[in-house]
């Protein structure tokens, strides 16, 4: 049992589950499948022909694979903004004729022909993008239409010329350039095409005309919503494909010089199945050039693989009808599924075995003695606010909390009657904290830390922090940024309670209880930020201790508090306090006595923490049943509690039927008031504390006025 | 050769026999505030065993036999052990099932009978009793391995360890007509000699006939089925469903390691199982779905108990419902009795007798 117990704890240390979910989450997952059938063709079609992977073979296909690549670019960059080009295997083909006419025929100068042979490609491109673009047609036929057209004018002329045209009358150097030379041991054509393919990337990923094609193809309705000028974009797609397809057939032209009827023949197949099994969408919106470019070096390897084994007529088409049959079922489930796939790999429980919870029965010696307290407490806003998190007072005594709309509200005093939006920030603020300066310092969910002077101006301080080298996921980002306190020296101590989940789904992260969180470190007088502390279990909590030298924080999943020193003789050392406590703890902050009160946000069943040392079962509960039914910590209930500097309970608050205060985040003391808050209630509790000193403010303590 | 194929194959996909997917509560079975908006008619601890003998209305508390007369209600006789079942006949006998196996008979043609002891040994967990006629009673035994205070376990064992028999009275001889059910827990007489039993763990009703075919009647039910009665007008049942089925515990059911590990370190009432009560300790397991926004249950949370009451017509399809939902408290409904227009139901973990009005079967 315990050798069992053993091996799960140390399968579940070292082997990494959550990285999966997180790669899975990564934009750039989308290329492995077409990354993965490169390396498969390579090696099956490696074996089976002597040679092919030699460097030889593969400059022998260079100029080839850069006629191809504008092509597969061509039909991408229309594929992108949700359409299909089907004629540039004929643009191709009128390109070559056109440019060998021009040039061999009539004796155009070579600088003329080019550009004229690529406005021919741009004009039946702009056909075909006012017939789709502006007047709707569809785009299969319409271009299914064009091909045809295209394909039996150039017939009509290859059939009149394609003796004359064959035959070179003048001769040009930069003609022979382009056709002969290499550069840097690539063909011009390779490298006009590469040049061409960073340019689309560029203007794909960062230029506004590029996210124009993107957004269209994403959601064309949406597009439209947006104000983007969805007909012009496509018919723009159209144009550009028409171009880059001519551009391509000049380049045919230079290398063959020939114009023959099967010039470009079955080009859009094999140009579709390329862009497709790179794993662009056949639906739009989703892809880019190197995707692009993948899909051609796949599929040339193919096609010329599949003549080298010189299968009987027809073979090599069938084949690549096949390709493109498997890569566009395989991109159809791919984009089905991978959010699906993505949530349900996500989430990754771990192993955690926490220590007996303490006896909390009504009447029992434990100093956790169920007690209703808290039943009559006065209630501040009432149905007015949702989700008060973390109550503040200033120094004229108004009432401060952040709620779940992204507002920070005060009420003011003495009553807390009436109330307004102090300042909206956007996220939900969950901890608070006045400086010496009376500005207000919050932890905003989501965001980061920003700091409202008290003429409500917002500042940010910090949103990002060190990124860790060995994280998947981008920790530079802050998350879910929990709680603040501020040194003596000025620095700003805060938790990030996890990186891999949104305040919406914290919970969630209870079902891990992995060390998803880590305590922050802004100092206002460098502007720096740093981790200082990392792989916590949802770290919340945080206030300073009274020897300025250290603070106290609470690990909700690890259900304890420990301390840790910034600075003195013990710099660098972190200490449990309280370890095994009966609930999770939330927020700490200061007591008139010379304590700490804490908030419980939940109560340990004995079913969930059985379930913490069964990762599998969680894991198979998550895969196998609906999220509302997941088993959770009793959340319904909480309690506050009070430890002095050693870790001893001193007092304990209860609302037993969870009535007033079912979930317990945040309290604060103020003037003998104990102000409590809950994270997903929607009131504010006061409670008279018997004894509380009634001059005692947190401000004072900070200062130094009282202890 | 196919079938443990498909079965490891359902394992891995959730189907099949491994689906944990619930029926939904819809059409008849659609929810509503009835039986927690309903009058109260006594709060009673833990009432059980709603039976009408005549005018009279008898039901159990514990160890006690209980009448009650309008809205009072009178302690009649009080047992050894705790009261498991009861039924009255038409000629005015009342047969009592004790939790140690023991049935007395007190009034009508066989009045002082008391099962002997070497019979009663094999009857540890009696659920239901019903009368055909004055001479034969049929006895449900929920399951033989698990008295019937320990039915959580009983379901957590995923047992089908329960029978029916049944007790010829003139000829103190008792027969075994079904075995291997999963916890019978209701049984009724209906005019053809068959007898119509409420199979727990099965979430269905089923008709066995005098050879001991089994049928399934109503299957699919959305939660654990307990105690048939009949209706006032003479045709049709009320069926109630003591707590309900729900994804989480359907997938414990099927997590043999977890389940035994719970069973063995945690007190029943904390298990991740169904109850007769509503939550109130914060050491029981808690859902997503019920946690508490704004101050507020929501009545659709997940629950592990609830009220529930079927009218069922004469062929035992269902025909309205009656509900207590997730954040109300007379859940874990066992038994009902008809008096015309009144139905008294008695909330088991609500420790309530509520009085609900009907019409023919209907909500009035």
């Amino acid at each position: 049992m315990a050798m069992r117990e053993t091996l799960t704890r140390l399968r579940y240390r070292f082997v990494p589950d959550h990285i999966l979910g997180e790669i899975l989450a990564k934009s750039w997952i989308d290329n492995a499948i077409p990354v993965a059938i490169l390396i498969l063709t390579l090696c099956v079609l490696g074996s089976m022909i002597p040679g092919l992977v030699a460097v030889g073979s593969l400059l022998g296909m260079s100029a080839q694979f850069g006629e191809l690549l504008l092509v597969v670019m061509a039909m991408t960059i229309v594929m992108l903004a949700g359409g299909i080009d089907l004629s540039v295997g004929s643009v191709f083909a009128l390109a070559n004729f056109v440019t060998l006419a021009l040039f061999n025929m009539l004796g155009w100068p070579i600088l003329v022909v080019i550009p004229v042979a690529i406005l021919c490609g741009a004009l039946v491109g702009l056909v075909n993008g006012i017939l789709i673009g502006y007047l709707r047609l569809r785009a299969f036929l319409t271009t299914l239409v064009t091909l045809i057209i295209v394909r039996s004018i150039v017939d009509m002329f290859i059939l009149e010329y394609a003796v004359k045209v064959a035959r070179p009358t003048t001769l040009s150097r930069i003609w022979d350039f382009i056709s002969f030379k290499r550069v840097l041991g690539m063909p011009v054509a390779l490298i006009v095409c590469l040049a061409i393919a960073i340019l689309a990337h560029l203007t794909l990923t960062r230029l506004r005309p590029g996210w124009h094609i993107m957004a269209v193809g994403g959601s064309r309705r949406s597009a439209f919503n947006a104000g983007l000028p969805v007909r012009r974009t496509i018919a723009m797609t159209y144009v550009l494909s028409g171009m880059l397809a001519a551009l391509a057939g000049v380049f045919y032209a230079s290398r063959l010089n020939a114009a023959g009827s099967d010039t470009g023949v079955g080009l859009e197949v094999l140009a579709l199945t390329a862009a497709v099994v790179g794993g662009n969408s056949l639906g739009g919106g989703r892809g880019s050039v190197f995707k692009a470019v993948l899909g051609a070096i796949i599929i040339l390897i193919l096609s010329n693989s599949l003549l080298r084994l010189s299968l009987p007529t027809g073979g090599t088409s069938a084949v690549l009808g096949f390709v493109l049959i498997a890569a566009v079922a395989i991109d159809v489930k791919w984009v089905k599924h991978r959010d699906k796939l993505q949530t349900s790999v996500y989430v990754s429980p771990t192993f955690l075995a926490l220590g007996k919870a303490p006896e909390t029965a009504e009447g029992s010696a434990s100093p956790y003695a169920l007690n209703n307290l808290l039943k009559d407490v006065e209630l501040i806003g009432l149905g007015e606010i949702d989700g008060p998190e973390d109550p503040i007072l200033d120094a004229a005594g108004n009432l401060y909390c952040g709620t779940r709309h992204g507002d920070i509200i005060r009420f003011f005093a003495p009553d807390f009657t009436s109330k307004e939006v102090f300042v909206h920030t956007g996220g939900h603020p969950l901890g608070l904290a006045f400086d010496r300066d009376g500005n207000l310092l919050a932890c905003v969910a989501g965001m980061g830390l920003y700091r409202i002077g008290p003429d409500k101006k917002i500042t940010r301080l910090s949103d990002q922090t060190n990124r860790s080298w060995l994280s998947v996921i981008d920790d530079s980002r802050m998350r879910l940024a929990d709680d603040l306190d501020i040194a003596p020296d000025g620095r700003i101590f805060f938790s990030e309670a996890t990186i891999r989940f949104d305040m919406s789904d914290w919970m969630v992260d209870a079902l891990e209880a992995r060390g998803n969180g880590r305590i922050i470190c802004y100092d206002p007088s460098t502007g720096s930020t740093r981790t200082i502390m990392d792989k916590l279990r949802f770290p919340n909590g945080i206030t300073m201790a009274r020897d300025g030298e250290s603070f106290f924080f609470a690990e909700t999943w690890g259900c304890c508090v420990s301390r840790y020193w910034f600075a003195g003789a013990r710099t660098g050392q972190r200490e449990v306090v309280i370890p095994d406590l009966p609930g999770y703890p939330d927020n700490i902050n200061r007591a008139s006595d010379g304590g700490y009160w804490l908030a419980m946000v939940g109560m340990r069943t004995p079913i969930f923490d059985m379930a913490l040392q069964n990762p599998g079962f969680r894991k198979r509960m998550v895969e196998r049943v609906a999220p509302d039914e997941w088993l959770f910590p009793n959340m319904n209930y909480g309690c506050v509690i009070k430890f002095d500097e050693n870790g001893r309970i001193t007092d304990c608050l209860w609302d037993s039927r969870g009535t007033n205060h079912p979930m317990i985040t945040s309290m604060r003391e103020h003037e003998g008031w104990l102000y409590l808050g809950g994270v997903s209630n929607n009131r504010i509790g006061r409670y008279r504390i018997p004894g509380g000193d009634p001059t005692w403010t947190a401000h004072a303590s900070y200062r130094g006025e009282a202890r | 050769m196919i079938a443990p194929i498909r079965n490891f194959i359902d394992r891995i996909r959730g189907n099949g026999r491994h689906a944990i997917t619930t029926p939904p509560m819809d059409g008849v079975l659609q929810p509503n505030t009835l039986i927690e908006d309903a009058p109260l008619l006594a709060p009673i601890s833990r009432p059980d065993n709603l039976v009408r003998r005549g005018e009279e209305m008898l039901f159990s508390s514990g160890n006690q036999l209980m009448r009650i007369n309008g809205t009072t209600p009178e302690p009649v006789e009080a047992f050894p052990h705790a009261v498991n079942a009861l039924a009255a006949s038409t000629g005015n006998a009342l047969a009592i099932a004790l939790m140690d196996g023991s049935v007395i008979v007190r009034g009508g043609k066989h009045d002082g009978f008391s099962l002997d002891q070497r019979q009663a040994a094999s009857l540890t967990c009696i659920t239901a009793l019903c009368f055909s006629g004055e001479d034969r009673l049929h006895i449900c035994q929920g399951s033989h391995r698990n008295p019937l205070s320990e039915w959580k376990r009983d379901l957590m064992e995923r047992n089908a360890a329960g029978s029916v028999w049944t007790l010829d009275l003139s000829q103190k001889s008792l027969t075994k007509i079904a075995s291997d059910l999963a916890f019978p827990y209701g049984i009724l007489a209906d005019d053809k000699d068959s007898l119509v039993v409420s199979e727990s763990w099965q979430s269905r009703l089923i008709s066995i006939d005098p050879s001991g075919n089994v049928r399934p009647v109503l299957e699919d039910l959305p939660g654990y089925p307990a105690r048939l009665a009949p209706q006032s007008s003479g045709r049709g049942a009320w069926l109630s469903v003591f707590a309900p089925r729900s994804q989480l515990i359907e997938f414990v059911l099927r997590e043999d390691k977890f389940r035994a590990d719970m069973m063995r370190s945690i007190p029943s009432d904390l298990w991740m199982a169904p109850s007769l009560t509503a939550p109130h300790s914060f050491l029981e397991p808690l859902q997503g779905g019920g946690l508490k926004q704004l101050g507020v249950m929501k009545p659709w949370a997940p629950t592990r108990s609830f009220g529930l009451i079927i009218s069922l017509d004469e062929n035992f399809a269902p025909v309205a419902s009656w509900h207590s939902r997730a954040d109300g408290t007379r859940h874990g409904i066992t038994s009902v009795a008809d008096r015309g227009e009144e139905l008294v139901a008695g909330s088991l973990g609500g420790d309530a007798l509520v009085s609900l009005r009907h019409s023919g079967g209907l909500p009035a």
